[in-house]
């Protein structure tokens, strides 16, 4: 049962509670931020296990993605939170700070190799985050249009 | 009860409209606010245009009277907290304040009201200097560093948080705050490097560069991109940009001089 073991639960703890962490340095609270620490961490464990199943670094980015927004939608509807706010939380732990790092670090060691892929890694998972969320938003848009509608 | 007159309506949606942007809401949210709060005010005609450093909103009573007010905005912080409070105080003031245009508060009891929110202090500041340090310390567990990284990227995020803290006060822009406090991460790691032996640095400074992503602009950037608000997705996904190269920038002219210095 390799992606369901207790090394999968420690990594979305730490994604939880980091989460948890920012969530309290930009001001929120009451017993949501517990909520959207759920969000950060689900969203890193999902990716580690569509990782581990399609072996597919953007797939399983844009899975967990997609995933964790619908998760924010209708937990942020219900407990009437800004929908935005959510998704911020949920997806920072995704968010290429490392292959950033590492890019910058090539640059300054002057291997433009390491560099350009790692600079090209960050483009290409924002890019991936990015559609994620806009799929998941207009579909929204358009349940809600049609909803209004009938 | 008292009527709101325009002018003091304009005044108010200005005012909830500046504290949304200023704390970093979506274009649409604010524009859906202020409409929100002119319609409980009576003025069912009103018109707002809203990007990352301006507010436009035109409320009318669709007869006579027309009151139009711009509003520049500058030194934004996300507060994410304060965004959740003024929409609930939206509602509240839909559901218990006001009905047909009669409210039972005065327009400065509710300018009163507004000012207590955006002054309103939610956790002390050693607590979220803190958690500053729980985000830094548990990212750089996630990205395989050991119990004792985890303490020192712990220290690195309350040493920056602190001081981005006391930079904060100096008003500076975001650009340059950002390439100080990468700047700051990789200072404060690689002293603490010189105390702690056997530690890596990597998982260390990613971790504190999580701190400073520009998670916030880049939704925001998206978000308002799908909505139709063109000018304000395209001004935020500009400024992710920019705040990511500052980040890289800082780091990265840090680590190099530390590396001329010789460690």
């Amino acid at each position: 049962m390799r992606p369901f073991d207790h090394l999968t639960l420690m990594q979305f703890t730490w994604a939880a509670l980091s989460i948890l962490g920012f969530s309290i340095r930009v001001n929120l609270r009451g017993w949501k931020i517990l909520l959207l620490a759920l969000g950060g961490g689900l969203s890193w464990a999902l990716y580690l296990i569509f990782l581990y199943y399609s072996n597919s670094l953007l797939f399983s980015i844009f899975c967990a993605v997609i995933v964790v927004c619908i998760y924010s939608e209708i937990v942020a509807r219900l407990i009437k939170v800004p929908v935005s706010v959510f998704v911020t939380c949920a997806i920072i732990p995704l968010v290429p700070g490392s292959s950033l790092y590492y890019a910058m670090q090539g640059f300054i060691a002057g291997n433009s190799e390491l560099a350009s892929e790692h600079t090209y890694k960050v483009l290409l998972i924002s890019g991936t985050i990015a559609m994620a969320i806009a799929v998941v938003s207009s579909a929204t848009n358009l349940i809600f249009r049609f909803r209004n509608r009938f | 009860m008292a009527t709101i007159n325009i002018r003091e309506a304009t005044e108010i949606s200005l005012e909830i409209g500046r504290m949304l942007l200023q704390s970093g809401a979506t274009a649409n949210r604010v524009e859906r606010m202020m409409h929100k709060v002119s319609e409980v005010f009576g003025y069912q005609h009103t018109e707002t245009y809203v990007t990352p450093t301006g507010i436009f909103i035109s409320v009318s009573d669709s007869q006579t009277k027309l009151n139009t007010s711009i509003r520049r905005i500058d030194n934004r912080r996300t507060d994410l907290g304060k965004i959740t409070r003024i929409s609930h105080f939206v509602n509240e003031l839909e559901q218990h304040y006001c009905r047909d245009g009669q409210c039972r508060l005065s327009a400065e009891e509710f300018l009163q009201k507004l000012a207590q929110i955006d002054k309103a202090k939610v956790y002390p500041a050693w607590f979220s200097v803190f958690c500053g340090g729980l985000t830094s310390g548990c990212f750089c567990l996630l990205f395989g560093g050991s119990w004792a990284e985890f303490a020192v990227a712990y220290a690195v995020g309350v040493l920056v948080s602190l001081s981005l803290r006391l930079l904060g006060l100096l008003q500076i822009n975001n650009f340059l705050l950002n390439i100080l406090g990468a700047a700051m991460v990789v200072t404060f790691a690689k002293l603490i490097d010189i105390v702690v032996p056997n530690i890596k640095l990597d998982n260390i400074i990613i971790g504190g560069i999580m701190l400073l992503v520009p998670g916030l602009n880049f939704v925001n950037a998206i978000r308002d991109t799908m909505s139709g608000d063109l000018v304000s997705g395209t001004a935020r996904a500009v400024e992710a940009v920019f705040i990511a190269v500052a980040i890289a920038a800082g780091s990265g002219v840090m680590l190099k001089l530390w590396e001329l210095w010789g460690f």
